[in-house]
């Protein structure tokens, strides 16, 4: 296993060697670049070059690589150019805030695709199964920003239970962060609940037309513990396999929800980082990114090797 | 019907889960919500202790919550930004502008300019303090001075802090500077520059710890979220600040922020768009406030490196060829004044021909290309990319085009105009917003690039514009008659050259909550709320 891991280790690191060289050769292609933002509309080319000077711009393009690849490897990212602060720290927090948001939408997803999957199988009337569906359905189609301006209109502004937009720590006020989080939250598990949730309706609805649940009827088994002991643990693989998957959903979702609700993720920040030309804080976010999928690419191999040592010998 | 109608492949029909039991099970969430929100994030006025006064007299107490659109940018923190609204919260400036821009003690306590011009001195307050505790003395302004004459500062009116060639004090409480010639924004300068504390000038440009002498403290900054104050119990004003702390939080999304506007969750913004105002402005809830200045003025800039504008005359063609009423009441929701000129109506270089001299007279447009031999023109036009940007750009292609005028439109991001802005890159024609016209008219010429005489975008130069607006800015007095005749040349030669060609002046829109009384904004758009309060 050591050897194998010593053999695709290398090829690993020329990928992110690779990706740090073409993130910040792309940033710099981009018009624009962060002396100028900061220097506002009404600056000299003078208060221009000061400031490129400051911030290292005026040295060659590679001296600016090899001086970030060293920031990289010694873990000291140094400060963004433009939002302020570190940039370990603004990528951490932002870190923490997307996971937050997205574990709260998780939780959503499966609290409300199962009972609709459930209740839209068990539903006595067709009409009202059918409801379901449509209702699943419109959650698929309608895009987040849709949605998330219509859940505001709804819970803040119509009903006022909830706040419009914002955050607070779930450490300091957690009171207070539950209801900031719950219509972003909402607003991105709506889509992937609803495919959760016709993916387990047409689980459940295979099993229940299966031979054994006709038997379990025929022997008077209650319906009750049917669908919940029988038909559930048959219909629920397929469902984690499909959960799995909208996990990617969710945290690429994040980016518009983030934006929508004012919550300041990951997404917050790479917008904000684009928009001002923040090099470090772009450059080190999209390395982590790239650094996330290497690091699963690799677990991935492993596993394999681990699974089918046929793999270790090729 | 009890048991599963196991039809031929079909659904079996399953009624395990009752209504009552889902009903159950909601109630208990909702339950579980509201054992866990113990405080409501809805509440508009959070912490809000009124204490004292009659129903018209100030109340003590309560947290102001102001939306933003765009975070704070601390490396701007000495420019004027898309977000200075805090730079008073934190600091003073030396003095400040009334209404008649005369200016009004603040840190500066009394002053006295030289018979020649060449020399200010100012005596101080003795009883500030910054947040630190450390006291505010001339070393501190001296301090603030030089910090402007760093270029990576970017100030905007570094120009006329560099006129600053000598500090000379007098004790503690009295300094003296000498300037290398006269200047008649020199109190523009005092409006603009914020006295930090210059042990922590750096931690403040990494937005870490903002230390000044103003009515609030800097608690804390979740960078793209929010920025919180709490009030300076030191703070040399007697009885001030009113209110308890400020919460500035970052909407960026128009529609959003409005909802949180309805909502009461933002007590105060400058940062509705004009359409959506128009919604509030009936509703009781809310107070609308519009200022002559502050959001910046819409102009068309032409690059006269490129032959097809060089002539003068195709530049009026297109300033007589827009319609700026449409614009202001299609684009910028009615927030706005048509403008042929840079300046606001509170400006001493505004008259009323100068602003309505080029008005939408598409037959004058097309007369004036006959005589300058244009039978056909293509032209393209950069905008910023941004939704307002792109319909001021829309309206402006399809009015040139019933002239004659083909327009390309070129969409670019922010960064990229600004840079096209600075290095002179910019195309044929481009439209944007100036700022720095709100004060005295000088600082326009020499602070705003678009304008500058020496050096600006459009790459126009003149021996007499030159000449006109060196006189202007060369000089002590601001406001006397021969100082008006000077500002009337720079006007004249900007109506006649229409390097710049103004269509109007979008003044800042105050969108405030009834509670929400006493603030004020400066020239430069710093907030100012020593006298704010939320009343009951």
């Amino acid at each position: 296993m050591r050897t194998f891991l010593f053999k695709r280790l290398p090829s690993g690191l020329a990928v992110l060697l690779a990706a740090s060289f073409t993130v910040f050769l792309m940033l710099r292609l981009i018009p624009g670049d962060p002396a100028t933002t900061l220097a506002g509309p009404d600056a000299s080319p003078a208060t221009v070059a000061a400031i490129r000077e400051r911030l290292g711009l005026d040295a060659p393009l590679l001296s600016q690589y090899l001086h970030w690849l060293g920031q990289v490897l010694t873990g000291d990212l140094g400060p963004s150019y433009a939002i302020g602060g570190q940039v370990s720290e603004l990528i951490g927090d932002g870190l923490a805030a997307t996971f937050q948001l997205t574990l709260a939408a998780l939780l959503l997803v499966v609290l409300l695709a199962v009972p609709t999957a459930l209740y839209a199988v068990s539903a006595r009337r067709r009409a009202l199964a059918g409801a379901l569906r449509a209702l699943t359905t419109g959650a698929l189609a309608v895009p987040p920003f849709v949605t998330g301006v219509l859940l505001v209109l709804a819970f803040a502004v119509g009903l006022g239970l909830l706040p419009a937009g914002g955050h607070a720590s779930l450490f300091d006020a957690p009171d207070l962060a539950v209801q900031y989080l719950a219509l972003p939250a909402l607003c991105l598990a709506l889509p992937s609940a609803a495919i959760l949730a016709r993916y387990l309706q047409d689980g459940l609805e295979r099993a229940l037309g299966e031979d054994y649940v006709r038997t379990a009827t025929a022997l008077g088994v209650p319906r009750r513990r049917i669908l919940w002991r029988h038909a559930l643990p048959n219909a629920l693989p397929s469902a984690v396999t499909v959960l799995g998957l909208q996990i990617g959903q969710l945290i690429a979702g994040a980016v518009v929800v983030e934006r929508i609700f004012a919550w300041p993720g990951l997404g917050q920040l790479i917008e904000q980082g684009v928009s001002r030309r923040d090099y470090p804080v772009v450059q080190d976010l999209l390395l982590l990114v790239v650094a996330g999928y290497v690091a699963v690419q690799l677990l991935t191999d492993l596993l394999y090797s681990w699974l089918d040592p046929r793999v270790r010998w090729e | 019907m009890n048991a599963f109608s196991a039809g031929s492949g079909g659904p079996l029909s399953l009624p395990a889960i009752s209504r009552r039991a889902l009903l159950r099970g909601s109630l208990a969430g909702a339950g579980l919500l509201a054992l866990s929100a113990c405080r409501s994030a809805a509440d508009p006025s959070p912490g809000a202790d009124a204490v004292s006064g009659g129903a018209a007299s100030p109340r003590r107490g309560g947290v102001l919550t102001v939306g933003v659109g765009v975070d704070f940018t601390p490396a701007l923190l000495f420019a004027q930004s898309a977000n200075s609204l805090l730079q008073r919260l934190v600091f003073n400036t030396l003095t400040r502008y009334d209404a008649q821009l005369q200016p009004q003690p603040e840190l500066a306590k009394s002053w006295e300019v030289a018979a020649d011009g060449l020399s200010v001195t100012l005596k101080l307050r003795e009883d500030v303090t910054f947040h630190s505790g450390r006291r505010f003395t001339a070393d501190d302004v001296v301090f603030a001075v030089k910090n402007l004459q760093n270029p990576v500062r970017s100030a905007q009116l570094r120009s006329t802090a560099l006129t600053v060639a000598d500090f000379r004090k007098n004790g503690d409480f009295e300094l003296t500077l000498v300037l290398a010639h006269p200047v008649s924004n020199l109190f523009d300068l005092f409006e603009f520059m914020i006295i930090p504390d210059s042990q922590s000038v750096e931690d403040a440009v990494a937005g870490t710890r903002l230390v000044g002498t103003g009515p609030f403290t800097f608690t804390d900054r979740k960078p793209g979220s929010s920025l919180s104050f709490a009030r300076n119990e030191k703070y040399w004003n007697p009885g001030r600040p009113y209110l308890d702390g400020v919460e500035i939080k970052v909407i960026p999304q128009a529609e959003t922020l409005l909802s949180s506007v309805r909502t009461g969750q933002t007590q105060l913004t400058y940062a509705v768009r004009g359409k959506d105002v128009a919604t509030l402005k009936d509703d009781e809830r809310f107070r609308i406030t519009q200022y002559d200045t502050g959001a910046g003025a819409f102009y068309i800039g032409a690059n006269l490196s490129f032959p097809e504008v060089q002539d003068k005359r195709v530049r009026q063609a297109i300033a007589w060829a827009i319609d700026r009423d449409r614009l202001v009441q299609q684009a910028l929701g009615g927030y706005a004044t048509v403008s042929s000129v840079p300046w606001p109506k509170s400006s001493p270089a505004y008259r009323e021909q100068d602003a309505t001299r080029y008005h939408h007279d598409p037959e004058k447009a097309k007369a004036l290309l006959r005589e300058a031999g244009v039978t056909s023109l293509s032209l393209p036009l950069a905008h910023s990319s941004d939704a307002g940007s792109t319909a001021v750009a829309q309206i402006l292609q399809y009015d040139l085009k019933q002239v004659g005028i083909e327009v390309q439109l070129q969409p670019v991001d922010s960064p990229t105009m600004q840079k096209q802005l600075i290095s002179q890159s910019m195309p044929a024609l481009w439209t944007l917003s100036h700022s720095f016209s709100q004060a005295h008219p000088a600082t326009l010429a020499v602070s705003a690039y678009p304008f500058n005489e020496a050096k600006n975008t459009s790459k126009f130069s003149s021996p007499a514009y030159t000449a006109a607006v060196q006189k202007a800015w060369n000089r002590s007095d601001a406001d006397s008659p021969e100082a008006k005749a000077l500002y009337q040349q720079v006007t004249d030669l900007l109506l006649d050259e229409q390097f710049i060609i103004d269509l109007a002046i979008a003044g800042l829109v105050e969108v405030a909550g009834a509670q929400v009384r006493g603030v004020t904004l400066n020239k430069y758009s710093y907030l100012n709320l020593d006298d704010a309060y939320l009343a009951g």
